[in-house]
């Protein structure tokens, strides 16, 4: 990073309406029930930026939605038909996402760019512009030190902001976060000698204050070279539910599902929403025949993340943002499944 | 290990619009018309498809093996092999089984009724590489159906391969697909060899297992041939490919001269959906044409 600059925390919001004017705000606001969510804000005077907690969803769903319709299509009397793709990209700027998310996002860059680039995605995506906080805390689940991808992510975003207590460090990435610093220079200061020291201070406090320890290289190491055990499988089905809760707050898991949902007898919508390698239903074939077995459904899913992805990308597709430990009743988490597999 | 992130660079295509020339293209189905259709057996149907444009027609190409999406507006869209010959062009064969949802509607669709085929995605036999060669073709049950391509292809070039041989297995002789073509593989020197699990009144061919037959192929042929020019297609339901070739290897074939079809439920067809991937292996992409040297290295293949 060449250039490092101050924002005085008075002027954020000033900063965030300026840049988001015209565009969607996306930013972590912390809801009455006291739940913290990437939240679209539409009005910055009324509405608290929740920069102090992890958001309990990451951004996925910006950019791949819950459900969403990819094209119409209608069928005329004579029984021809016609398409027409439905490409929505609104302009959009995420603030306040994590290295986590960040790191997340970049990974469904490869995925929908190879072999085949997916419009309706990349719609969204070069609608976006990201601003990245980095953590000076990580939260109780979080691992992304084990996995590399944060606490302060150094790649893949437009800008990116470190909490400096009273001012934010402000660092471009990619060209666009430059233009956006050269067009709103005005509100930023150069950072000085201290600011960067101050930083780099943060950022090891912040990789020395992880509560979870988690061996993801070894186990990266193991899962490529040896097999798992059939007793830790066994263990960590039979206490999955099927839920699929852990694949939906997943920052990296982008399985889909394609259906047409007809409107009327002659129009209607083809729909792309979330799916699970986690449902019993995910794999079977029209016959009843299901290559995997339902035991082999979770294996799927952690193996994908750690050992196909490993094989294929060069890097595990889990950020250690911690959700799928939280949010899991029958505890079936990755980081028992890592430890497990680092003891065997 | 490099644990780095690849990332793709948006730099440059931000704020442009219409950066990539393909977008369009990546759910592009041809337009195409169900010209004819005829029940082979009680469940199955072959449909013969055909795409309007008359140009598209000519300009689509596959080679044997390879699938395409059927999608019909409002049912949905799945994954079919190809059962007609390369030669064909966009002037395709399906065969369907009458078994789901889409399929049950396609058993009542009648002539004339408007498709959208896209693809032709995945790998496939490679039978260029098989002139000079022996050929082994095996199938069981509605594995006809993806082999019936390369039969074809073969059939179309009888000059350039040796011996070809077909062994066919069914369940019953009613279940048996495009009987009304044995002759005319025959005719063209192909050994012919079918077996029934369960015989009717009039079956007059031979009662059991593949393995019984194709154990008599070997039993005639020399260990040189199989080792040196012989190749495998086998296509039928998992069970099957194991014991098969358990049985062609123990003969001599070597391992990547055997080439199997697997099957996954696919959505997609582009590696994205993460419906059919075997390890880190998608069927969509890398497969569904594996040789047997991968199927084993591949986990919960068969």
């Amino acid at each position: 990073m060449s250039a490092a600059y101050i924002l005085a925390k008075d002027h954020l919001k000033s900063f965030v309406r300026k840049i988001s004017k015209g565009s969607r705000l996306i930013a972590p606001v912390t809801n009455e029930y006291g739940d913290t969510l990437y939240s679209e804000i539409n009005c910055l005077d009324s509405t608290q930026i929740d920069t102090q907690h992890q958001p309990q969803s990451s951004i996925k769903h910006f950019f791949l939605p819950q459900q969403e319709s990819i094209l119409s299509y209608s069928v005329s009397q004579a029984g021809e038909y016609h398409f027409s793709n439905i490409l929505i990209g609104v302009p959009t700027v995420f603030f306040g996402v994590r290295s986590c998310d960040l790191a997340g996002l970049l990974y469904m860059d490869v995925i929908f760019s190879n072999p085949a680039k997916d419009p309706y995605y990349f719609k969204k995506r070069e609608n976006s512009i990201i601003i990245s906080l980095g953590c000076n805390e990580p939260f109780e689940n979080c691992f992304c030190n084990a996995t590399k991808s944060g606490p302060f992510l150094d790649f893949g975003f437009d800008l990116r902001f470190t909490d400096l207590g009273d001012r934010f460090l402000v660092e471009p990435g990619r060209k666009r976060g430059m233009e956006i610093l050269e067009e709103f220079a005005y509100f930023f200061n150069d950072a000085s000698e201290q600011d960067l020291k101050d930083q780099y201070q943060l950022q090891l406090e912040s990789r020395s204050s992880f509560q979870q320890n988690v061996h993801v290289d070894l186990a990266i190491k193991k899962l490529a070279n040896e097999e798992v055990g059939k007793d830790v499988w066994q263990d960590l089905a039979d206490r999955c539910q099927d839920c699929g809760g852990c694949a939906y707050v997943c920052p990296t898991c982008t399985c889909f599902t394609i259906t047409d949902q007809p409107v009327s007898e002659s129009e209607g919508e083809r729909v792309r929403s979330w799916d699970a390698c986690t449902f019993a239903g995910f794999t079977r074939m029209v016959g009843g025949h299901n290559p995997v077995s339902s035991e082999h459904s979770l294996r799927r899913r952690f193996l994908h993340k750690l050992k196909y992805d490993v094989s294929l990308h060069n890097r595990t597709s889990c950020t250690g943002c911690g959700r799928c430990v939280g949010i899991c009743f029958g505890g079936v988490d990755i980081i028992k499944f890592i430890s497990a597999v680092c003891e065997s | 290990m490099e644990n780095k992130l690849q990332f793709v660079d948006l730099a440059t295509s931000h704020g442009k619009k219409n950066s990539h020339p393909g977008i369009e293209h990546f759910e592009y189905s041809y337009k195409a018309e169900i010209t004819n259709l005829y029940p082979l057996t009680k469940t199955e149907k072959l449909y013969q498809i055909q795409i309007v444009d008359p140009r598209e027609r000519k300009d689509f190409t596959f080679q044997p093996g390879q699938f395409v999406m059927l999608e019909l507006p409002g049912i949905g869209e799945a994954p079919f092999s190809i059962s007609s010959s390369p030669i064909r062009h966009g002037d395709l064969e399906l065969c369907i089984r009458r078994v789901g949802k889409m399929t049950n509607f396609l058993d009542r669709v009648k002539r004339g009724t408007k498709v959208g085929i896209s693809g032709p995605f995945g790998t496939h036999f490679p039978v260029e590489e098989m002139v000079d060669n022996d050929i082994l073709l095996i199938a069981g049950g509605l594995g006809i159906v993806p082999l019936r391509s390369p039969i074809m292809s073969v059939l179309e070039n009888r000059s350039r391969y040796g011996r070809v041989d077909i062994i066919y297995g069914a369940r019953e002789p009613l279940e048996l697909l495009f009987t009304y073509q044995y002759g005319m593989w025959k005719q063209f020197d192909i050994n012919l060899d079918i077996i029934v699990d369960k015989a009717d009144d009039k079956w007059t061919g031979p009662v059991g297992l593949i393995t019984e037959i194709l154990q008599k192929r070997i039993d005639n042929g020399t260990p040189n041939d199989f080792r040196k020019k012989t190749n495998a297609i086998v296509c039928g339901p998992p069970v099957m490919f194991k014991f098969v070739c358990e049985m062609l290897i123990k003969a001599g074939l070597p391992m990547e001269k055997m080439f199997v079809s697997l099957e996954r439920r696919m959505h997609c067809g582009r590696g994205k959906c993460c419906r059919c991937n075997i390890g880190s292996t998608y069927t969509c992409i890398e497969g569904p044409v594996f040789d047997y040297w991968s199927v084993l290295n591949l986990k919960e293949a068969i």
